[in-house]
């Protein structure tokens, strides 16, 4: 069956729809499109999505990763089209590729992220230090602490996830670009690395104040 | 105030519940639209979402040229705390307007547990609580309707006018009245009596009510001109014709029930004495199947559902239900649509039903007898029999299901402990049918569940005392050591929270300030258990100088003036005397679907009459005593 990589954006009131959801949201668009997707087989058969990284809720999205097996062929312009007339607002369709058949799955190949991470002036908990970003990125370690599923906490160095890391702006409140290692290698999370940057320059952070957009998947 | 919200949704659990932007949510212009209502509703967005009734308003004040309707629901603790901190307001979905900004509000009731839900949204919005309080100012009117507006009473001092029946037949009345009021300058006062003059509005503040010494309503008198001394319930004559959502709305985060609903029929007719929604919702109106299924085709195209729902208060008893189902699974089925019965009738007729529709065999089957004796069906009118209930198993168990839940109801009129015996009894034979028949022996599984009787208005056992909880108490322990064993599941109901159902459901103006404290105390989603305290309840009667025993443990007299009696739903009063007395003899009233009408009076009262498919006018079901 035709398989297809969808890129999209996830933005407005639709970010807030968690991963789940959004797995039936896209369902529904596509029987609202007329575009039969696949489905697996068994007892409670779900549609052949796959997804290259979910997208936490409240994170906005500029260039997700869906890839979607179809029941029969459908031109990438009309697929688009199509969709982009049933999803919700928020939710856009940017591109439509072929897949062959043997490609591995968009999780397999995932390296890494780049997020714009920006916090408003008012919940800024100080001012920077000069330097700030390079001083803590010329650290050899930098340590965080993860819950893992079964409670117990973990200390983990995310040193070698973060692959860049800039001030893009500091005009109304602070604003950082990010490319971080994502996927099944080593997965380092926005939140954590602007969380211990700030315990780094001697200030908490509350994450609920990081607006977070995730730029591009690569 | 945008930025506000967003920020504080990164806070909440499931900010999904308040970000709106729907498929199939409509957003009008705000200052060329005439007039702006929002739909609240007393509960959480996932509960709110799978009723009907929202749909069927919101799609037919939004296809008004000149109104605009907009949702939203209780916020959720967390979503509470966040407003209350920050001092935002509680504003609609669609376009996050503060509420106050709104012309109408319209609160729909759907259950008594979410009366401090109602309070806590209007004091989130800064409206203040009481009609009274509300006189003076701009602020929106203040409208509720849906069941529990058969007894409005208790929330009466809140709520500005009552919408009593079906809501598509008063909505559009509802927005024309509010605009002629404005078009001709009219206040506040003047737009409520103009409303008091239409069938079916109920304006609390037109009443005076008067007590005996006894506790009792001794009498309540309409004040002003054209305020009727009776308000009749608003009924839809022609369902086929009425207007449907086929554009439902489609939450963005799952729902309770998150799938297309169609609503087959409205009312039913069997009559079980304890049920409101048998009388509330008469007569019983079929739609045609040729309607349901155009209107299955769109709400499939328009929503995308992969489900669809067949609701009704008993889907079974749908004349044409199993020629519907068939056509409903030729046309979709292909397209990977299934079809659901939420409410399946003891007999296996519907087991048969359920067995076409669910090729898996999933979940369990519920079926509901209510009582555990045939005394007792008789005395509530359920004219189930033992031999519908044993067919109904033994043709489910034979289908492939190895669960059957059995809904039963304790504390009802005249009960004793023969009774649960019987409710025992007849669970252990559910499971030795079981043994007999389900192969995998290990999977089979019998859950009984019992609630505990709530007396309501308007129903034959209005008069009647609910049970005490220390009673109630008593039945559900004996219950738990009459069900022990392998294969058997008990399941109950915290009796507490039926003693407030009751209270609340048969309560009068002087409930009021009770409800207020409560609310104070911290009451709020009191219809969930992980919320629900008595304690502060207790604290708010104690308070406010209430004995809420009275209200629930109280049995009236026929000749009492009960406090909803200024309220028809259409059945007469002589007729529920008649069938109270009836009920104490155990004698049944049959179903008037059988062409033998036994005299309840609505069709008289209120010009209307039952509609049958095809206009068939007999229509008997097959499980009940004929």
């Amino acid at each position: 069956m035709p398989r297809y990589r969808i890129q999209y954006s996830k933005r407005g009131s639709s970010c807030y729809i968690s991963h789940l959801d959004l797995v039936r949201t896209l369902e529904r668009a596509f029987r609202r499109a007329g575009l039969p997707i696949a489905f697996s087989e068994g007892f409670n058969p779900h549609p052949r999505f796959s997804f290259a990284a979910p997208l936490p809720v409240g994170v906005e999205g500029l260039a997700e990763v869906l890839e979607v097996e179809l029941q029969e062929p459908v031109e990438h312009k009309d697929l688009a089209q199509r969709l982009n007339g049933t999803l919700p607002p928020g939710l856009a369709v940017l591109e439509v590729t072929s897949v062959p058949d043997n490609a591995p799955a968009p999780m397999a190949t995932l390296t890494g992220a780049g997020y714009v991470v920006h916090i408003d002036a008012d919940d800024l908990p100080g001012p920077l230090p000069e330097g700030a970003v390079q001083d803590f990125l010329d650290q050899e370690r930098i340590e965080v602490t993860r819950k893992s599923k079964d409670g117990k906490e973990k200390i983990r160095d995310i040193r070698p996830g973060i692959l860049k890391m800039e001030v893009l702006s500091q005009v109304s409140g602070l604003t950082v670009q990010l490319e971080l290692k994502t996927g099944s290698t080593m997965n380092v999370r926005p939140e954590e690395v602007m969380e211990a940057f700030f315990r780094f320059t001697g200030m908490t952070l509350d994450k609920a104040d990081l607006e977070i957009v995730r730029t591009r998947l690569f | 105030m945008e930025k506000q919200l967003d920020k504080i949704l990164r806070r909440v659990q499931k900010p999904g519940r308040y970000s709106g932007g729907e498929w199939n949510a409509v957003r009008k212009d705000w200052q060329s639209t005439d007039v702006k209502m929002a739909f609240a509703f007393p509960d959480v967005y996932e509960v709110g979402m799978s009723h009907l009734g929202l749909q069927i308003l919101y799609g037919m004040v939004n296809d008004r040229e000149d109104a605009l309707l907009e949702r939203v629901f209780a916020p959720w603790p967390d979503m509470e705390e966040q407003l209350r901190n920050t001092g935002l307001p509680l504003t609609s979905l669609e376009s996050r307007r503060p509420l106050r900004d709104f012309d109408i509000i319209g609160f729909t009731l759907q259950y008594e547990l979410s009366f401090t839900n109602i309070l806590n949204m209007l004091d989130l919005a800064g409206i203040p609580l009481r009609s009274a309080d509300r006189a003076g100012g701009d602020y929106p009117l203040v409208v509720a309707g849906g069941p529990c507006a058969f007894n409005p009473e208790p929330i009466a001092d809140f709520i500005d006018v009552f919408v009593i029946g079906e809501g598509e037949e008063a909505v559009n009345e509802l927005l024309d009245a509010y605009l002629s009021a404005r078009r001709s300058g009219e206040g506040r006062r003047d737009l409520l009596l103009r409303l008091a003059g239409c069938d079916g509005f109920y304006v609390p503040s037109l009443y005076r009510v008067e007590y005996n010494e006894q506790g009792t309503v001794h009498m309540v008198t309409p004040v002003g001109k054209n305020v009727p001394a009776l308000v009749r319930k608003r009924v839809v004559a022609d369902m086929d014709a009425a207007y449907f959502p086929t554009r439902m709305v489609v939450p963005a985060i799952e729902s309770v029930h998150d799938r297309a609903m169609l609503e087959v029929q409205r009312g039913c007719t069997r009559g079980c004495r304890f049920c409101q929604a048998g009388v509330i919702y008469r007569p019983v109106r079929e739609k045609e199947p040729q309607t349901l299924l155009r209107h299955a085709g769109e709400l499939l195209c328009s929503t995308g559902w992969g489900e669809i729902s067949l609701t009704s208060l008993s889907t079974s008893d749908y004349s044409r239900v199993a020629p519907l189902v068939s056509e409903l699974i030729k046309q979709h089925g292909p397209a990977g649509v299934n079809v659901s019965l939420p409410s399946l009738r003891v007999d296996a007729f519907s087991v048969g039903l359920a067995r076409e529709v669910q090729k898996v065999r999933r979940s369990s089957l519920t079926f509901a007898p209510e009582a555990g004796t045939q005394r007792l069906r008789d005395v509530i009118n359920k004219g189930v029999t033992e031999d519908n209930l044993m067919e109904a198993v033994e043709a489910a168990f034979t289908a492939g299901w190895h669960s059957i839940k059995l809904y039963f109801m304790i504390g009802l009129p005249t009960e004793t402990d023969e009774d649960l015996h019987g409710i025992a009894n007849l669970a252990r034979r559910v499971l030795n049918k079981g043994h007999a028949l389900v192969r995998a022996k290990g999977r089979l599984k019998v859950t009984v569940s019992v609630s505990s009787f709530v007396p309501k208005s308007h129903t034959a056992f209005q008069w009647e005392p609910q049970n005490t909880m220390a009673e109630l108490k008593r039945k559900q322990a004996l219950l738990r050591d009459l069900l022990r064993g392998r294969g058997l599941v008990f399941k109950w109901h915290d009796p507490q929270s039926s003693f407030l159902e009751a209270v609340l459901s048969r309560g009068d103006r002087r409930l009021a300030p009770a409800i207020e404290a409560a609310w104070q105390n911290g009451a709020r989603f009191d219809g969930w258990s992980e919320f629900f305290d008595l304690g502060k309840w207790q604290r708010a009667f104690e308070s406010t100088g209430v004995d809420p025993r009275w209200y629930a443990y109280h049995r009236y007299e026929y000749n009492d003036t009960l406090p909803w009696d200024h309220i028809s739903a259409g059945v007469s009063k002589k007729y529920l005397v008649r069938e109270h007395r009836r009920s104490m003899e155990g004698a049944i009233t049959p179903d008037c679907r059988n062409g033998r009408c036994p005299g309840c009076g609505l069709c008289t009262t209120l010009a209307t009459k039952p509609y049958l498919a095809g206009g068939e006018t007999v229509a008997p079901l097959p499980d009940t005593v004929q």
